[in-house]
């Protein structure tokens, strides 16, 4: 059956598309694509992942434009960048160099440098808080004022402290497996069609755009039972990384001939996996992997669920759903399946059209078999 | 000299007004052709993963891009974010390295008061987090 073009909606759109702004801005209030930025920043960071470009400023302004709705400011995203030319690829980003804001473990008590909480809604009530309803500029300038009043007197000698990965403490004691640098260059989704079974680089960078709700859900189900991971949370980091381009015309390949270019906000994970495996004389031993998470912004439990999904994929299981990778990486990008789940509002005349003559020209033969 | 890669960090890092002043000494002295006026793009992160070694594309950033020509030498000043003005001042301090233009040697000492003053700022925005380092005490029971 042929698809059928039909004509006669452009009114009827264009009456819909005045009543969707109407309805946006009768209130008569205004919200700054600033406003948004630097008070919504989940939500940016959300928006941003998702749509794997890193722009705060665009994501607000999607989310305004898409009032709040988070699959169409994705959508808005993901369409915005591709118009856009890809000018560079980066240098390697490698997190050793994060300007830290927060570094846990669930796994020590004691790391090396430190449990920094940084700023988290971990330990608060989750009471809403009402004073927020009549917040005053003036108030939070004294707040402010306050806060900066009893920060503790910084000596000038001091310098910026790196924090060294937890697991490089268990690899240097031979607990966890060492890898060398594989620097094979990673496939990349968006320029390539993907073909099962896939590299670990393909897997890694549709977990990290997946939606976070899809991608926390399936981690959750794979705790449950719907997998055969349980994992213990060895190190979150959250923090700025530096971006680095080596410009393709340059001759020089010295490092310090590359461009600084600015940072980004990315949130780390690496969850520590308990595995049973073989030694060397054939005998069971219990061994450590390590499963990983990083997204853009901070979002740790997307990343945290990244992290159980990227081991769970490393072990596929035919018993379970969560070990399947088709089923996990095809179903939790935000705008294949919002797209596809909301496509199904659209016209679908014809096709339906022919189920019903379908069922017809049966009920219509069986009717006649009856009488004859 | 400040190689590249320290002072485009210094020069992003810091206030915007000495990259700004940087590019005025050279539009003053010299003719600056605009090959490329700031536009914006793409950079696609690459990544390293901590459990495995390997690599991997985390997403892309948006960028400002633009190039300046002086006495045939090109300059490129990229930068995270949508900065026109940046971008082209980058753009014009390159090309002005890549020139070899006397003006530079002068930019060594503010670029490095600059770098103190960032890593003074930085040490301090530490500080705020490390407010919040965690100090165990073990109970007894």
């Amino acid at each position: 059956m042929a698809y059928v073009a039909v004509k006669g909606g452009t009114k009827a759109i264009e009456a819909s598309l005045n009543l969707l702004n109407y309805e946006r801005i009768k209130a008569g209030k205004i919200i700054e694509v600033e406003t948004i930025m630097t008070t919504m920043r989940s939500l940016v960071d959300q928006v941003m992942s998702e749509s794997s470009l890193y722009s705060p400023f665009l994501a607000a302004l999607a989310i305004k434009q898409a009032e709040g709705s988070m699959e169409e400011a994705v959508f808005l995203l993901r369409a915005h960048r591709s118009t856009m030319p890809r000018l560079y690829h980066s240098e390697v980003i490698d997190t050793k160099d994060m300007f830290m804001e927060r570094r846990i473990s669930a796994s020590f008590k004691d790391i090396p440098g430190g449990q920094v909480l940084g700023a988290t809604t971990d330990y608060k009530h989750r009471l809403l808080d009402f004073d927020l309803v009549d917040e005053s500029f003036i108030e939070n300038e004294k707040w402010l004022n306050t806060f900066k009043e009893a920060l503790p007197v910084i000596e000038n000698e001091k310098q910026l402290i790196h924090y060294p990965k937890v697991v490089s403490y268990l690899r240097a004691e031979g607990l966890f497996p060492t890898y060398e640098l594989n620097n094979k260059n990673p496939i990349d989704i968006t320029k390539e069609n993907i073909q099962f079974p896939i590299e670990r680089s393909a897997r890694l960078q549709i977990l990290t755009r997946g939606q976070t709700g899809a991608v926390t859900s399936l981690g959750y189900a794979s705790l449950r039972g719907y997998g055969a991971i349980h994992p213990t949370v060895g190190e979150v980091r959250y923090g700025k990384v530096p971006i680095h381009v080596h410009v393709p015309t340059e001759t020089s390949t010295d490092i310090e001939d590359q461009y600084y270019i600015g940072e980004i906000n990315l949130t780390e994970v690496e969850s520590f996996v308990p595995i049973t495996a073989k030694d060397k004389d054939g005998v069971d031993e219990l061994q450590f992997e390590i499963g990983y998470g990083a997204c853009f912004g901070k979002n740790e439990t997307k990343a945290i669920a990244m992290s159980i999904l990227d081991q769970c994929l490393e072990h596929p299981e035919v018993a379970f759903p969560t070990h399947d990778e088709e089923y996990v990486l095809l179903h939790i990008d935000t705008v294949e399946s919002t797209g596809f789940i909301s496509h199904l509002k659209l016209p679908h005349y014809v096709t339906f059209q022919s189920k019903l003559d379908a069922i017809r020209n049966v009920k219509k033969e069986k009717a006649s078999d009856e009488a004859n | 000299m400040l190689r590249r890669k320290e002072r485009t960090e210094i020069l992003i890092q810091y206030d915007s007004c000495l990259a700004a002043q940087f590019a005025a000494e050279i539009t003053d002295r010299y003719d600056c052709f605009e090959i490329i006026a700031p536009h914006y793009g793409l950079t696609m992160m690459k990544m390293r993963e901590s459990a495995q070694n390997s690599l991997f594309y985390i997403g892309e950033v948006l960028v400002t891009e633009c190039k300046i020509e002086i006495e045939s030498h090109i300059g490129i000043g990229i930068v995270v974010g949508m900065k026109n003005e940046l971008a082209k001042h980058l753009a014009i301090i390159d090309a002005a390295y890549e020139a070899n233009l006397p003006e530079t040697v002068n930019w060594k000492e503010p670029l490095h008061i600059a770098q103190e003053k960032i890593n003074e700022t930085k040490v301090k925005k530490q500080a705020l987090f490390l407010d919040t380092k965690v100090n165990f005490d073990t109970m007894e029971v």
